[in-house]
């Protein structure tokens, strides 16, 4: 029996942020349709709309052609749609049999849960995966102490156990190795023939060719091209998920030649952590690095292994000495910052007022006790240059706006005038007026000779402001763009792990 | 993986492993300082006199479970303990006392009930909204009965006080009974839902988990608990006071937390806080029987509650050393 999921003209807002203007989707059984976008193209957002566990703010769901209205993610899986989720819906204290049947455990006679029941239930899921697992997986491990493949898996069980008709799988395998990939994919396979569907979202290139039968690609929230892959190409895919002509009206300092005949500030030899697995660069004075590529790929733990705020294995050298960097207060004595990107939970102390916070890392400057006449000038001065508007600096940081409660981060870590920068996706969130002051303020720090790492989930910030840009892939350099190779196609086809080299 | 009996995998297999080390420990000692604790009148007495606390603790223990808090217990043991003392009386015929019992769990599950529908359907914090309504319900125990006074009728109290079936203490039958209950209800699907609402209420909404609801039932649970709780004092004390149940809330969240019920929720069980609520009794007769000056008896039963708070905190942090 044919069944078909479509979603049409979907809107959906988030507060004053627009994540879906257009967004459109049909699925059938028996095909897989790739959903494809750039970072915050709203595909994420798509697969919530279908299994609802977002309400939709306009635009219409159909499930075989007529009109559907998913109130909560239970009225979604009733009809068969079942999600495998980003950021997995597992509960770490729970096995995996406990997790997997949640809401749906067999009971025995008296009430209570037919322990043997779901353990060979989740035993015969288990076993899909055979042979692709790290370590012995039982149905009675807790959750919490796998790896993220291995949840990655469990969470893939969880969504196909209650044998839906479609199966939305957003990003599931950018956790998983090359086996459980080709695992996953052969069961896709058997689920096409079993008259299933499949949504797939991912950012890999390679395996959107592989598996998917269609393609729906979004771009700033609106579906602006469908069809069959078989009659597109990367090429072409990326093309369309790229803005043809772009609203980036900064142009880059043209000073590179000079910036490379400077002395070497940072050097990284082979710098592994959890998710990077062996990162080599050197960085020049005055130089403006991007950092790129989809998240997640190893740029927060590179910001945060240079900041010395987790556990790392390789080479650091700063200024040509070689340092090893246990703790953020050894980093701040070199003369790193780190501006964070998450500003509510790691950037600001938002009920403080906005002097506390500017001068929060520099109280020590004051003496004891404190001169807060002294502080209250230079965090007046600190300010005025970064053109932040404001009540007064005992106003708290809560009643800034995003843009200007941003000033406030960088501006707490300029006031210790440090002679390198990590910015740890500093524009997300931050209106179009204060990004391009930020644009300038960069420019105009690395004129004064700082240097910066710039990691940004926006690709055209990274093309349009950084000197060069090295884009991670799966916890490597994938590639490092520069010059007339730095262009938005080549940045996003690296960025997907697209095999159009000869474009560089 | 590595299946070793590691303390980790005891710890969260078995929370109760480390309370049940403690209570043994704080039994030994006591033992050997009051040689004749086993005997069966003075086994009674101990256990009559802890029953109350255990009662508080396995609804606050089950509310921690749920990832929530209830500073609340001690107003709504106080509200039953009054509401027996002043409507039962010391002239109280045994169907007034059972009728009042009744209408005291119902109380104790109205409380309950609003403490519930504050933070599961209007969403507040758990911990403002119960300390708010602890007042409340101090206040109104205050109202029924402004000076400690009335009583129930003795023959009744004395139910609670002698009753040894078959020659051991009534409160062995009551925790017994808990166990086995817990032990059901805890793999009932509720039970599931216990713990995942309290371990990640997220994901647990995201897989169709009735998240509300089951936050609103352990606030009821807790409320009921707590007015058992009321019953079994005033049948101890067998008279009034509105300040009764004071001391009970916080010795209840203490005697969870030994007891391997964790404050993010999701984790632990029943045996354990029933564990703690014993230890948390044994360690006040250890100290009445030491003869330690009354001056510094507050400051010695601290100390060792501290120190069997901080027990598996300071295992974890020589092991993270070692590692």
């Amino acid at each position: 029996m044919a069944k078909s999921l479509s979603a049409r003209n979907i809107v959906k807002h988030y507060g004053g942020v627009v994540a879906l203007s257009d967004g459109n989707l049909d699925v059938c059984t028996g095909e897989v349709v790739a959903l494809i976008g750039a970072n915050g193209s709203g595909k994420s957002t798509m697969s919530k709309v279908i299994n609802g566990v977002v309400v939709l703010d306009g635009g219409q769901l159909l499930l075989d052609d007529k009109p559907a209205n998913f109130t909560s993610p239970q009225v979604a899986k009733n009809l068969g749609i079942a999600t495998v989720f980003q950021e997995l819906s597992l509960i770490p204290q729970m096995t995996v049999a406990e997790n997997i049947w949640l809401t749906r455990e067999p009971l025995t006679a008296i009430g209570t849960v037919n322990r043997k029941a779901i353990k060979e239930n989740t035993e015969q899921l288990l076993s899909l995966f055979q042979g692709t697992y790290k370590t012995e997986l039982r149905p009675d491990d807790r959750v919490g102490s796998l790896p993220p493949d291995e949840k990655q898996l469990i969470e893939i069980l969880k969504a196909i156990s209650f044998n839906p008709w479609v199966v939305i799988l957003d990003e599931a395998t950018a956790s998983l190795d090359s086996r459980q990939v080709q695992r996953l994919f052969e069961l896709i396979g058997d689920w096409k023939k079993a008259d299933k569907a499949v949504v797939f979202i991912s950012h890999r290139m390679e395996e959107i060719f592989r598996i998917a039968d269609k393609y729906s690609v979004l771009r700033n929230g609106k579906t602006v091209g469908a069809g069959d892959m078989k009659d597109i190409n990367d090429k072409e895919l990326v093309k369309l998920m790229i803005e043809k002509e772009s609203v980036f009206s900064f142009s880059r300092a043209k000073m590179k030649e000079e910036k490379i005949a400077k002395a070497v500030c940072l050097e990284v030899k082979d710098l592994q952590t959890e998710s990077l697995h062996g990162v080599s660069f050197n960085v020049h004075e005055g130089e403006l690095i991007g950092i790129g590529g989809l998240r997640g790929q190893g740029q927060r733990d590179l910001l945060l292994s240079l900041f010395g705020d987790i556990p790392y294995s390789g080479e650091i050298s700063i200024f040509g000495s070689p340092k090893k960097l246990r703790h953020p207060r050894e980093a701040m004595k070199q003369g790193l910052a780190l501006i964070p990107g998450d500003r509510a939970r790691e950037g600001l102390l938002y009920i403080r007022s906005i002097l506390e916070n500017l001068q929060l890392p520099s109280w020590a400057q004051y003496g004891f006790p404190l001169r807060i006449g002294k502080a209250e000038k230079d965090a007046e001065k600190a300010g005025e240059s970064l053109n932040l508007k404001m009540a007064g600096l005992a106003e708290p940081v809560s009643s800034l706006s995003g843009g200007n409660a941003q000033k406030v981060v960088l501006g707490k870590w300029l006031m210790r005038k440090p002679r390198l920068l990590l910015l740890d996706d500093p524009t997300k969130g931050v209106d179009v007026g204060t990004k391009a002051e930020f644009y300038a303020l960069l420019t105009q720090l690395c004129v004064e000779g700082k240097t910066i790492l710039f990691y940004s989930s926006d690709d055209e910030e990274l093309v349009g402001l950084c000197d060069r840009v090295l884009v991670l892939y799966d916890g490597l350099i994938r590639i490092e763009l520069s010059g007339a190779s730095l262009t938005k196609e080549n940045l996003i086809a690296a960025s997907l792990g697209a095999a159009n080299e000869d474009a560089i | 993986m590595k299946r070793r009996l590691s303390w980790d995998y005891l710890m969260i297999r078995y929370p109760a492993f480390f309370p049940f080390i403690l209570m043994i420990l704080s039994v030994a000692i006591n033992l050997f300082l009051q040689p004749n604790m086993l005997e069966r009148e003075t086994l009674n007495s101990n256990m009559r006199v802890f029953l109350p606390l255990i009662l508080v603790t396995v609804g606050q223990a089950i509310v921690l479970i749920g990832g929530g808090i209830d500073i609340s217990v001690g107003g709504v043991v106080s509200i039953v303990n009054t509401i027996l003392a002043t409507r039962v009386g010391l002239e109280g015929s045994p169907e007034q006392m059972w009728q009042f019992v009744l209408i005291s769990l119902l109380a104790g599950m109205l409380a309950g009930s609003v403490n519930g529908f504050f933070i599961a359907y209007l969403r507040l914090q758990p911990i403002i909204t119960t300390y708010a309504t602890s007042f409340l319900y101090f206040g109104l125990a205050l109202f029924i009965l402004p000076n400690p006074g009335g009583g129930i009728y003795a023959d009744i109290a004395n139910l609670y006080r002698t009753s040894t079936p078959l020659g051991l203490p009534l409160a062995f039958f009551v925790i017994g009974g808990l166990l086995l209950i817990w032990a059901y209800i805890s793999s009932t699907r509720y039970g599931k839902y216990l713990f995942a609402v309290g371990g990640k209420a997220n994901a647990a909404y995201e897989t169709a988990v009735p998240v509300t609801r089951v936050q609103f039932s352990i606030y009821v649970i807790s409320g009921f608990m707590a007015a058992l709780a009321g019953i079994a004092i005033t049948m101890l004390s067998g008279s009034g006071n509105a300040e009764i149940g004071g001391q009970m809330t916080l010795n209840s969240i203490t005697a969870a937390v030994i007891g391997g019920n964790a404050f993010s929720g999701g984790i632990g069980g029943v045996a354990g806080p029933i564990m703690g609520a014993m230890t948390l009794g044994l360690i006040q007769n250890i100290i009445s029987f030491a003869h330690i000056n009354t001056w510094w008896e507050t400051l010695v039963k601290a100390l060792i509650i501290v120190l069997a708070l901080a027990v598996p905190g300071i295992i974890a942090l020589i092991r993270r050393r070692r590692a």
